[in-house]
């Protein structure tokens, strides 16, 4: 009565949010994120027909529908923060080369 | 020099050709910033042979950030008028004079132009439609529309430098630097100034996946501003 495809989601599921957890050293409201995030994934994984009962409340005529819809969105707006955080990264490092560039040029050069 | 001129030269990997580029600006005295972007040739050795400024990224940021670690340094020195000037001999030392004359009369910055007159340049046809493509680009990205999209002979006034915060660290900077220009609504103009096409500038041109980059750090900047 279960299908593989559960047991293998199951594991991924289950997997990522130990993984996540330690990896991100995660504070407690990440933590109660994860915890959440994970119930619902295997609550999903192993009642099929929540889903669709859930997709329908919403408008979207199946399950897996309406957790492709969003995901699509949660994805988008992970990766937003992800890049504004590169971003910001990166503004760092220029400042800190670019201030050291300046400080030495004051030992290296004769001439202003 | 009734003026201060700091002229700043970002340069990567130019050891071959910086030496007559420094060479042809010295006898104008001008104050002299090389800005090496962390060159793994002979760039320093080179540069060490003459009276300018030195400065160096300990790693690669990118032409935008080697200019605007120049303008610092340049604003530092209380330079009153900034040029940027390309490292690989395709701009004229001569042309500076002309174009700091354009902020004497009034322009906060004046931006050099290979195709305001028809004899000076000699420009390779596809090259040609490239910077026409990419200057329609820049007006809708910037609202200025200037005859030339990419040119690195720039003059600028205390004032301008000061305003023109560059945050892009690749080639997005001469794109930025016009919405800059048009966000501190800085009086600018266009001077023909003279392009030396060798087969060393030309082999290294801006190919057209670099102006997709381009466009996205563009629109990326706009975003995250």
């Amino acid at each position: 009565m279960i299908n593989f495809i559960q047991i293998l989601l199951a594991a991924g599921i289950i997997v990522t949010g130990i993984y996540s957890y330690q990896r991100l050293k995660s504070s407690f409201i990440d933590a109660i994120l994860i915890f959440l995030f994970m119930a619902v994934g295997l609550l999903f994984v192993f009642w099929p027909e929540l889903s669709n009962k859930v997709a329908k409340l919403l408008g979207v005529g199946r399950g897996a529908d309406m957790i492709f819809y969003i995901s699509i969105v949660f994805f988008a707006f992970l990766i937003m923060k992800l890049y504004a955080r590169t971003r910001k990264l990166e503004q760092m490092i220029t400042k800190i080369i670019r201030d050291q560039a300046l400080k030495e040029s004051e030992n290296v050069n004769r001439q202003s | 020099m009734s003026k201060k001129v700091y002229v700043i030269i970002p340069s990567f990997n130019e050891a071959e050709v910086i030496q007559q580029t420094l060479e042809d600006l010295i006898p104008y005295g001008y104050h002299i910033v090389v800005v090496d972007d962390a060159s793994t040739d002979q760039t320093k050795q080179v540069v060490a042979q003459f009276p300018v400024a030195y400065l160096r990224h300990k790693l690669n940021l990118g032409q935008g950030a080697a200019l605007q670690t120049g303008i610092s340094y340049a604003l530092k020195k209380n330079a009153e008028v900034l040029v940027t000037f390309d490292a690989d001999g395709q701009h004229t030392a001569s042309d500076i004079a002309t174009m700091i004359a354009e902020l004497d009369k009034g322009s906060d910055i004046v931006f050099g132009t290979r195709f305001l007159t028809e004899t000076r340049s000699q420009v390779p046809m596809l090259r040609r439609g490239m910077l026409h493509f990419a200057r329609y680009l820049n007006f809708v990205l910037t609202g200025i529309l200037l005859s030339d999209a990419h040119n690195g002979l720039r003059v600028m006034s205390r004032k301008a430098a000061t305003l023109i915060q560059i945050q892009e660290n690749r080639m997005a900077h001469a794109t930025e630097i016009l919405i800059l220009v048009k966000q501190h609504q800085l009086k600018y103009c266009e001077v023909p100034v003279h392009i030396r096409y060798t087969d060393y500038s030309l082999g290294k041109g801006q190919s057209i996946k670099h102006s997709f980059k381009v466009l996205q750090d563009i629109f990326l900047y706009k975003i995250f501003k």
